[in-house]
């Protein structure tokens, strides 16, 4: 048993850092474009395909697929902000209709996955040497630790990036207030856009770790990653970056726990659980002080 | 009686109500000739269908402001409550029919608490609340719902039948949505919408309206499922949770137009005639160009073609149901 709850914990962190990073660029889209990215999950299997693509045709390993991930993505969010978002924000009600549009978006993107590589359940062929460690007692693939080791250097350099850098600290001002930061005299159109690349660079790296940890995915994995981020999102507090990581890892922590103690069917069902169970009674999330709407 | 000084909206309301008039009564014969013209029943029982659908989708986000993007358990409910009562307990389909109704309303009064939430917030929550309800489902024992494998209804297929039973509940829904829209609960539902606290202030009871609103909505997406599961002889829940059935309705509706009667229909005819085109052309690309539609939707149409109509033409809202 004590086996089982270390598992679930190595485990849990392992998991957990993977959530943390979807959520933590949900998290930031959410807070500087005030616009809700159904498509996120989608954007982090395109990255699993696109290091499966490296890996299977030119032969380019998982680790080096992450920069080359990052840097696509940064370009093809950068792209996609100016197609998408300028005539979005002339409509009625911006907030609903981002929700909905990205509803269009994800459908797309996963129809875009289906027709290039089919409905089958895709992996990556890679191990490192040796293929496990031994952590304590029990045996961890030396993939997931790497994974595990990349989300910390992520969440750390993120976390520099937006209390150290200016135009991190640009970031968290958008977030906080997205008039006054005009006034500063930030150009709020390539702020939004540049946050917007920057949560796809995060969403396709996080994609290429994805296919790491996880043993496959396919054209359709992208929603279950869209709940996770919203999950973690609304655990930790809309647009708060530093809370999704911590809440990240909480639910990959509660996750991974509850598969330990409880059947599979309701351990699916926690996830559900927590994410309307938050909403009812923490609002501004797990450390939001005031509660906002 | 009516005041004299009200003679301009009397001659609205006569524009109003012919129009009605013409496009239900159009409507119906069309419809209601279809089988026996011999003309393909399957496309039309799944146009109106979505009809439906969109339709009373409207009355949650065009009257009422809610995004349900977990719209779609209403009509898994509904599928899988006639599938069990015929199956299980041996229930005529027609006496089984209402009971879906009656689950729809039922799961409407167990999510009611989520209409204290708004915008996103109750999206999201929607979604969730599907995800849940196709999993206790998928996880209830064999013996009721059939497991992976669903549930086949057996020899109780009757196309026409089904055909005619989906054009009455069509009817109803439409009827019930044109009540609405001219109703005391349709112009709360509204004043609700776009201001709660004011809506509160003139002495409507929000809560109740919302609620009222929001069980209009439940009650026909159920009674839909149960009528496809009767039409298609099977359910499981791959296909009574699918997601798709969600973005298809919602899609139809913004589509037409929000907040209009006529909106979701014209919405529904136009894609479901375009889908039925693409698909029948490029199979494999109706689910990417559904995507595309959408998208291009939100950013070239956003109040549908039945809104940018009246957007246009503000003077024609009188007329137009």
């Amino acid at each position: 048993m004590e086996l089982l709850i270390l598992n679930g914990i190595v485990n849990g962190l392992i998991v957990g850092g993977i959530y943390a990073l979807v959520g933590v660029s949900l998290t930031l889209l959410y807070g500087v474009l005030r616009v809700v990215n159904f498509a996120h999950g989608e954007f982090v299997i395109a990255g699993s395909f696109f290091a499966y693509v490296l890996f299977t045709s030119l032969n380019v390993p998982p680790l080096l697929a992450l920069p080359v991930a990052a840097i696509s993505f940064f370009a093809a969010g950068w792209g996609l902000y100016y197609v998408l978002i300028p005539r979005l924000s002339r409509s009625d009600d911006p907030e609903l209709m981002s929700f909905l549009m990205f509803y269009g978006v994800s459908i797309t993107a996963a129809a875009l996955m289906l027709l290039l590589f089919e409905a089958d359940s895709r992996s990556i062929d890679y191990s490192f040497t040796p293929i496990s460690i031994q952590v304590g007692p029990i045996y961890v693939s030396t993939a997931r630790l790497v994974a595990l080791a990349i989300t910390a250097v992520i969440s750390a350099g993120l976390a520099l990036f937006l209390f150290r850098t200016l135009p991190g600290k640009a970031l968290r001002a958008a977030i906080m207030n997205p008039e006054a930061i005009q006034i500063v005299g930030v150009d709020i159109v390539r702020l939004s856009a540049f946050a917007f690349a920057l949560a796809t660079a995060l969403a396709g790296v996080t994609g290429v770790l994805v296919a790491l940890v996880f043993p496959a995915f396919n054209a359709f994995s992208g929603t279950e990653y869209t709940i996770i981020a919203f999950i973690v999102v609304v655990l930790g507090g809309l647009g708060n970056p530093v809370g999704a990581l911590v809440a990240g890892v909480l639910f990959g922590l509660a996750e991974q726990m509850a598969t330990v103690f409880l059947p599979q069917a309701l351990a699916q069902i926690v996830g559900f659980a927590i994410l309307v169970g938050t909403i009812f009674l923490r609002p501004s999330g797990l450390f939001g002080t005031s509660t906002k709407k | 009686m009516m005041p004299v000084s009200s003679r301009p909206q009397d001659s609205a309301d006569r524009i109003y109500f012919t129009l009605v008039a013409l496009i239900g009564g159009a409507l119906m014969i069309y419809f209601a000739l279809v089988p026996v013209f011999g003309l393909n029943v399957a496309f039309h029982f799944y146009l109106m269908l979505w009809i439906t659908m969109a339709s009373a989708f409207n009355v949650s986000s065009g009257f009422s402001g809610y995004l349900p993007f977990g719209y779609v358990a209403f009509y898994g409910i509904g599928a899988f409550t006639t599938a069990i009562l015929v199956k299980k307990a041996a229930f005529p389909v027609f006496l089984a029919l209402p009971f879906s109704g009656v689950a729809g309303l039922v799961l409407a009064l167990l999510f009611a608490p989520t209409l204290r939430l708004s915008g996103i917030y109750f999206g999201i929550v929607s979604l969730a609340l599907a995800g849940i309800c196709r999993l206790v489902i998928t996880n209830m024992p064999e013996e009721i719902t059939g497991g992976s494998f669903g549930l086949q209804l057996g020899s109780r297929a009757h196309p026409v039948q089904s055909f005619y039973v989906m054009m009455a509940v069509m009817v109803v829904a439409l009827a019930t949505i044109l009540w609405l829209s001219r109703s005391r609960l349709g112009k709360a539902l509204r004043a609700t919408r776009d201001d709660a606290d004011a809506a509160e202030m003139m002495g409507i009871n929000v809560p109740r309206v919302r609620l009222y609103g929001w069980m209009i909505a439940a009650f026909f997406p159920a009674v839909c499922g149960g009528v496809e599961a009767w039409y298609t002889n099977v359910v499981d829940t791959e296909t009574a949770f699918n997601t798709l059935i969600t973005a298809k309705t919602v899609i139809y509706a913004v589509a037409g137009g929000l907040g209009t009667v006529t909106g979701p229909i014209i919405g529904a005819v136009a894609m479901v005639w375009l889908d039925e085109l693409i698909w029948r052309q490029f199979p494999l690309l109706n689910l990417l160009i559904l995507g595309v539609a959408t998208v291009a939707l939100v950013l070239f149409l956003p109040r549908g073609i039945v809104g940018s109509i009246l957007r246009r033409k503000p003077q024609w809202r009188r007329y137009v149901p």
